[in-house]
Parts: structure tokens; C-alpha cells; sequence
């Protein structure tokens, strides 16, 4: 059972909050403090690709970087699009040659590892694609296979992560987007929390469609969308009446997610893939991304190990 | 065998802070993950002080017992060790301030070290770590009477928990009335070494521009006790004879000024060399507690954790190794 870290760092210095991207002590600070607490590897965005070039000189040597600190690797890397309907919304089928054009460049960029996943967000923000039709979610489906077909070239499974306020979210929606995907080249990333608080149980639509998982965000939130937050303008994630912060650690107080019997679904599923941790803009309402990064690792090694361990053993 | 543990200090900056449970578990939890297998506890009084002596883990934790619970439950071994000043005196009993230097005090200080060490022994712990007098700006003289009377104390103390299986450690800091008149070494060779032990706390004897290896190489069989931290600077202007050094030398930085007098293990900028203070102990057969500690860390769980990998990546190898 290995796990990995899911970047999403915050660090106090003297000239304010910072990513670990920052300086070469930064990163070097990040990557210590992810190893000490037993992470195996950790998880990215591609967007850092930029950076990574600066600074590293290639992805290669990035992940040098990260070996050289007690990681073994870099695993996922999330595709954070920047949709927008003129030029780049999986629902309009005149912007899916600019989007598969970008996967190409996409996957050539990180061709210099090997990646498990490149994850996506399948739609665009709700609002953008309301009402949410068959029609569109299959006009979606049909870029999503070709994208997979382009990433799987590359060697790198093309896996979709469902946003709460994405235009996938409700139950319907997944279901109808998943008959309309190719198993072989479209496949599911669950994160806990966001389809918790979609009310979509994270248990039963991981059950329904194991075959498919090919990874996890393992995340809590204290809250789920009961007023319909998913489609609020211009945005839910930051701006949400329901709460300034969606999004915790798990191992804290008062999460929904019942992550021992996620657990026990993903050891009975016999699934043997890398567990990955996020907890996304945990710094809000005087949280710290380095001390619930902790805290979440404790729990998946003193309760959520033991929780497989046990089922394993049934 | 050498065995890990974290001081919990740094976690309570001032007196209002660091005291719901929540707060103390994810403590707990953060120092348990990053490697450590025990927490050092430091003496406080009043209510706001949870984890300050045995009254308040009996109001907070129904008695030591359940406080070791508390502690296990957050897959931690032991509490190592506690740090006692009986310069603090407690509300609990109304008693003041106990001076080590004053004869009148000492019953006042073994009662008090005797206390804790009878909760030491419940929770797992094997050493009181004590500071044995005050800073140098309130005691600037050390005579020998000073120095025996310090000494019979700590004696006194020593005799009085070793049937608790608590061993007693003198502490020695940057700012200590025995950085002057050779007094460190004065006060060792005055106490009963089959009683009173000293912890090595690296960052101190660095601050205080004194060399930890040295002194684990002159006197292993006394070290009881280590307080492993990385210091950034030298106090060699002497301010730690300046009225109220804790603030303004220890806290405020001094005239230089100092940001931080402690940093992490292993940083570019630290000056104690931790791999030489591990060989040292290793080298001598060190069998006890090693605490690692960040005191005034801006951050501490960042702290915990950078120790933490420089424990599991730098320094366990050197110990395997032996």
C-alpha cells in the first residue's frame, strides 16, 4: 500500500504565504517534510511544467529532485484546464480539436517520466454547461475517448476527477457519462470528498465502478451542497455560501467521508494502485497545509492500514 | 539503544495558547508520524496549562494513567521526559518560586521534582530534565558555597527519585547563571555523579559558544539526557548578562539582532554539527532518551516534520550503522 502526496502546498516566510515552488529551499523544505511523515511519492499539476523547465531544467531532473529527498517518484498529474466555451469545453465538439491538440503537447511536455495518470476534470463548470444534456455529456464522452486513446499512446492512463461544481457531478450525470466512455481508454479518479458533497455516497459509486478506478484523492469535507452551491456564479469552489473552506484533512473532527469503509470497498476491490492524499486549500480559516499533511498520514497509517489489513485478512 | 523523542514545547509560545485537546492530539500526532516514538513534556501551572504537571493531565485526563492513554492512542511510546524549572512554583499547592541556590528552598524543590517524577514513572518517562539555577543577569555571582548549596540540592533530588526509576538530568542554556565562572563545570564536579546526570542540549551549548561534543567526550558517563535543536548564532557579545535575557536577548533577539536563536537539524544555516553528536554518543554507548527540539519555532509542525526527516534519512543510518 503506498501513498502519495497531492500538491497543494501553503508555507509561511518572512515575505508572506508561498508554495514550495517557489525557491529550491522551498521545494526542498516541502519534499522533506512530505517523505518524513511516510508519503512515497507525490502528485502534480502539469501547469508547473513551466517552472519545472526554469528552474530544473527538465521534468527528468525534477524528479531527480524529489528521488534525492526519500520519494520515489512523481505518479499523477492533474490537466487543471482553463475551460472556457469559446475555445476549450469538452460539450462543444468545435473546441475539441484545440483540446487534443493541447494532450498532445500535454503528454510530449512529460514524456520524460513515467506517469501512472494524467486527471482531468471531464466538463466544464457547471453553469458553463447547464442544463446538462445526454447530448452534451455524450458530445464530452466522445473527446474523452480520444483523448485516452492520445495518453494511453504515451504510455499514461487518462482518468476523470468530478469536481463538485463541474458539469458531471450528480449521480445521472456520472452514470450517463460512464456508458458513453470507452472502459479501455476512459477511466475514474475518485475523490471522496467531492463527490460527497455532489451527495453522491463515495462507497457506492466507487463499488459500481472499481473496474475503472484507476486512482483517489483521500480527502474530507465537513459539508455537503444542499443549496445549490455546484452552480453558483462565477464560482463555488472559493465563493460558496455553504462555507469558505469545502475541503479537509482526513483524521480531523466532524468530516462526512467514512473512510474505513472506503477502505475496506478498495481492498475488496483488489485494488493495488498508488492512494492519494489532497486536502486543496487547507490553509483557509487558519488551517496549515504542512500539519494536516501530517495529521492525514497518521491516519492512514494508524487506522486506514489497519482497516485493510483486516479486510484483507477476511 | 538510543530512542527518539520530541519536545512538545514549542507548541505553547505564550500562556493562552495550546490548550484544548484537539490541539495537544494533533500534536501528538504530527510528532508520532514524523518518526518519534516518545514527547518531552515541559512543567507549567494553572488551568491553561493541560500538560504542565499532574493535577492539571488529572483534571484534563482523569489522572497520568489516562494521559499515558491519550498518549498511546496517538501511537507514541512514552513521555520521555519533562522539563522542570522550580523557579516557576505552582498555584496548584500556592507555593512560590523555589530557588536551588537558597537552602530554605530545597525541600520546596524535591517535593516538587518528586512529584513529577512519580508521574514520569506512570507515563513511561525515564529522566527529569531540570533547569538547576537562574540566568546569569539575576545570579551574577557563582561562589563556591553558591555552587555547593546548588549542588546538595540536586543531590538531594537525585536521592529522593532514583527508587521512581526517574534518573535527573541538570540542563545547561545560553543564559544560565553557569555560563559564567567556569560554573558548568564547577557544578558537575560538585554534584554525586551517581546521582545527578546533565542533558547535553546541543543548541544551547552552541549559542553559549561551547562545543556538545566536547563536552559528551569529557563527561559521557554524565550525560543523561540529550536535547538535540541547531542553533544560527553565537551569543559573543555577552548578552546574556542582560537584565531579562529571556526577552530581550532570548525572545528579542538581542542587539544583533538574532530572528531565531533555534533552527532545524541539518539546515545550512544551523552550526551544531548533530551527525558529530550522534558518532559522540554512539561512540560511548549512550542508552537513554535523545529529545529533538525546535523551542520558539514559528512553525511547528514544519519543524517537526524537517526534524523528523533529518532523523530518519541522516542520523538513524548512523546509529543502525553502529
Amino acid at each position: 500500500m503506498k501513498w502519495s502526496y497531492m500538491d497543494h502546498w501553503r508555507s509561511p516566510s518572512p515575505n508572506g504565504p508561498i508554495d514550495q515552488w517557489q525557491t529550491y529551499d522551498s521545494m526542498d523544505r516541502f519534499l522533506k517534510q512530505v517523505a518524513a511523515v511516510g508519503y512515497d511519492a507525490i502528485d502534480t499539476f502539469d501547469h508547473r511544467y513551466f517552472t519545472i523547465i526554469d528552474q530544473y531544467g527538465s521534468v527528468a531532473n525534477y524528479q531527480e529532485f524529489v528521488q534525492e529527498r526519500g520519494l520515489e517518484r512523481i505518479v499523477n498529474t492533474f490537466h487543471a484546464a482553463a475551460y472556457d466555451q469559446r475555445n476549450y469545453a469538452p460539450h462543444i465538439a468545435s473546441t475539441h480539436d484545440n483540446i487534443l491538440e493541447d494532450f498532445r503537447v500535454t503528454m510530449d511536455r512529460w514524456s520524460g517520466i513515467q506517469l501512472d495518470n494524467i486527471i482531468v476534470m471531464p466538463a466544464t463548470l457547471y453553469y458553463d454547461m447547464e442544463p446538462v444534456t445526454e447530448d452534451k455529456i455524450k458530445t464530452t464522452a466522445e473527446l474523452w475517448n480520444k483523448v485516452g486513446a492520445i495518453t494511453l499512446d504515451a504510455g499514461v492512463k487518462l482518468t476523470c476527477h468530478h469536481e463538485f461544481f463541474c458539469g458531471i457531478q450528480s449521480k445521472e450525470e456520472l452514470d450517463t457519462f460512464y456508458a458513453y466512455t470507452d472502459p479501455a481508454l476512459v477511466n475514474l479518479f475518485v475523490d471522496t470528498a467531492q463527490h460527497c458533497i455532489a451527495s453522491v455516497d463515495p462507497v457506492e459509486f466507487y463499488e459500481k465502478y472499481a473496474d475503472r478506478v484507476t486512482g483517489f484523492h483521500f480527502k474530507d469535507t465537513r459539508h455537503q451542497d444542499l443549496v445549490g452551491d455546484y452552480r453558483r456564479r462565477p464560482d463555488a469552489e472559493l465563493m460558496g455560501t455553504t462555507t469558505p473552506r469545502w475541503f479537509h484533512e482526513m483524521g480531523d473532527e466532524g468530516g462526512l467521508v467514512d473512510f474505513e469503509a472506503f477502505m475496506r470497498a478498495v481492498v475488496r476491490n483488489g485494488y493495488d494502485g498508488w492512494l492519494s492524499v489532497e486536502h486543496d486549500k487547507a490553509n483557509k480559516l487558519g488551517g496549515d497545509h504542512a500539519e494536516s499533511t501530517a495529521i492525514a498520514r497518521w491516519y492512514a497509517k494508524n487506522v486506514l492500514e489497519k482497516v485493510a489489513r483486516e479486510e484483507a485478512a477476511k | 539503544m538510543i530512542r527518539w523523542s520530541y519536545a512538545i514545547n514549542q507548541w505553547k509560545p505564550s500562556f493562552d495558547d495550546f490548550t484544548r485537546r484537539r490541539d495537544h492530539e494533533r500534536a501528538l500526532r504530527v510528532i508520532s508520524i514524523s518518526g518519534f516514538t516518545g514527547v518531552e513534556l515541559t512543567t507549567g501551572t494553572g488551568r491553561w496549562e493541560p500538560l504542565g504537571n499532574p493535577d492539571q493531565l488529572a483534571a484534563n485526563f482523569g489522572s497520568a494513567a489516562g494521559f499515558a492513554d491519550f498518549v498511546h492512542d496517538a501511537a507514541l511510546e512514552a513521555v520521555s521526559s519533562w522539563f522542570f524549572d522550580p523557579l516557576l512554583g505552582f498555584r496548584e499547592d500556592l507555593s512560590g518560586p523555589a530557588d536551588p541556590a537558597d537552602p530554605a528552598a530545597h525541600d520546596s524543590v524535591v517535593s516538587h521534582a518528586t512529584w513529577f517524577a512519580e508521574a514520569l514513572a506512570e507515563l513511561g518517562g525515564e529522566v527529569l530534565v531540570v533547569r538547576p539555577t537562574a540566568s546569569a543577569w539575576q545570579r551574577p555571582e557563582l561562589d563556591d558555597a553558591v555552587i555547593d548549596t546548588i549542588a546538595a540540592c540536586w543531590n538531594d533530588v537525585g536521592r529522593a527519585i532514583a527508587p521512581l526509576g526517574i534518573r535527573l538530568a541538570l540542563h545547561f542554556d545560553f543564559l544560565s547563571a553557569l555560563r559564567s565562572h567556569d560554573g558548568l563545570e564547577r557544578l558537575l564536579a560538585a554534584t554525586d555523579p551517581a546521582l545527578v546526570g546533565f542533558s547535553v542540549d546541543t543548541g544551547e551549548f552552541a549559542a553559549a559558544g561551547l562545543d556538545p561534543v566536547a563536552f559528551i567526550e569529557a563527561h559521557p558517563d554524565r550525560v543523561a539526557h540529550v536535547q538535540l535543536k541547531n542553533a544560527a548564532a553565537v551569543d559573543d557579545d555577552d548578552e546574556y548578562l542582560r537584565r531579562n535575557a529571556e526577552h530581550h536577548v532570548k525572545k528579542g533577539g538581542g542587539e544583533k539582532p538574532v530572528p531565531r536563536w533555534f533552527l532545524e537539524l541539518g539546515v545550512a544555516a544551523g552550526i551544531v554539527d548533530a551527525e558529530a553528536v550522534v558518532r559522540a554518543l554512539v561512540s560511548h554507548g549512550y542508552d537513554g532518551w535523545v529529545t529533538v527540539e525546535s523551542d520558539l519555532s514559528p512553525h511547528p509542525p514544519t519543524s517537526a516534520m524537517l526534524n523528523g526527516w533529518y532523523l530518519q534519512h541522516v542520523l538513524q543510518p548512523i546509529t543502525a550503522a553502529s
